[in-house]
């Protein structure tokens, strides 16, 4: 595997998670922006105290761009799981951070 | 393989047998969102469902069939996201049925593929440094830190983070491949 490393590629209105959309923007031919669905697939939520509490992004997301934050999930936490020692997803961890009060 | 094999020692308050069903359990819960995944955030849904279901596992009284847990997990997800969709008045989904759901949650579970592990683990080895920082960030975080975080954490600005993040993903999906291992779409998305 090769390739450069990713390091240097924020530049003035590169159209990050909240600036201007280009490609892959809700503006854009893209649909929606793919760095809005990668941080949203992730297992990072608040922890909820009276009610749920949703990634802060996730309401920034199209219908079709949460549809496949459910499918970006689903694939990374399969392969979180084999990358784990215990085979456990970052989902699974969470949870029992939260169950052992670690979090 | 039932994940009911795991009931006792979770009854017992072992949180590792808790993890071990949660390892078999998991996917298929999630499954069973999948049609609501439009109007709420499963991932959310799911985590509190997980959690609920360690709650309520003491009171639980297994049919005979199973994986019992799992289908009970099931319920409580189901039910968590019919009342998540009527707080946030978001509109119903079609094509919610819970019967298929709960039939997902028959099937044996499957046990990991020490082979695909292995590849996995490999290809993930021939990652570029900043791809691979940012993959090990998160999964050490575990769901703990948000992104914001963890792009500060490595000195990187968001959306840095992200492009590695998403290199790092890609990356592993093209070794797989290559590999002949087949790999889910949106993975190399």
């Amino acid at each position: 595997m090769t390739g450069d490393d990713d390091d240097n590629h924020d530049s003035p209105g590169d159209g990050g998670p909240r600036g201007p959309r280009g490609p892959g923007g809700p503006g854009g031919p893209g649909g929606d922006d793919e760095l809005l669905i990668e941080q949203v697939a992730s297992a990072y939520r608040p922890v909820p105290r009276d009610e749920l509490r949703y990634h802060p992004r996730w309401h920034d997301l199209s219908a079709a761009g949460r549809e496949r934050a459910f499918a970006r999930a689903g694939a990374l936490r399969a392969l979180e799981a084999a990358l784990d020692p215990d085979g456990l997803s970052t989902t699974a961890r969470a949870v029992l951070a939260r169950i052992t009060g670690q979090r | 393989m039932d994940l009911d094999v795991h009931l006792a020692a979770i009854v017992g308050g072992d949180p590792r047998a808790f993890g071990s069903w949660m390892s078999g359990a998991e996917p298929r819960v999630r499954d069973s969102l999948r049609s609501f995944a439009q109007v709420i955030d499963v991932e959310a849904v799911l985590q509190e469902t997980l959690l609920r279901t360690w709650q309520v596992a003491p009171r639980f009284v297994a049919d005979g069939r199973p994986n019992g847990l799992v289908r009970m997990a099931i319920r409580i997800g189901r039910n968590l996201a019919v009342s998540e969709v009527r707080r946030t008045k978001a509109t119903p989904t079609e094509g919610d049925d819970l019967e298929t759901a709960l039939a997902a949650g028959d099937r044996p579970a499957s046990v990991p593929d020490p082979m695909l592990r292995k590849a996995i683990a490999e290809c993930r080895d021939k990652l570029p440094a900043r791809p691979r920082q940012a993959l090990d960030a998160r999964l050490a975080s575990a769901g703990g830190q948000d992104d914001d975080d963890l792009a500060t954490g490595l000195h990187m600005k968001l959306n840095t983070f992200l492009q590695n993040f998403t290199r790092a993903r890609q990356l592993i999906a093209d070794c797989l491949h290559k590999r002949g291992v087949t790999v889910d779409l949106e993975l190399g998305a």
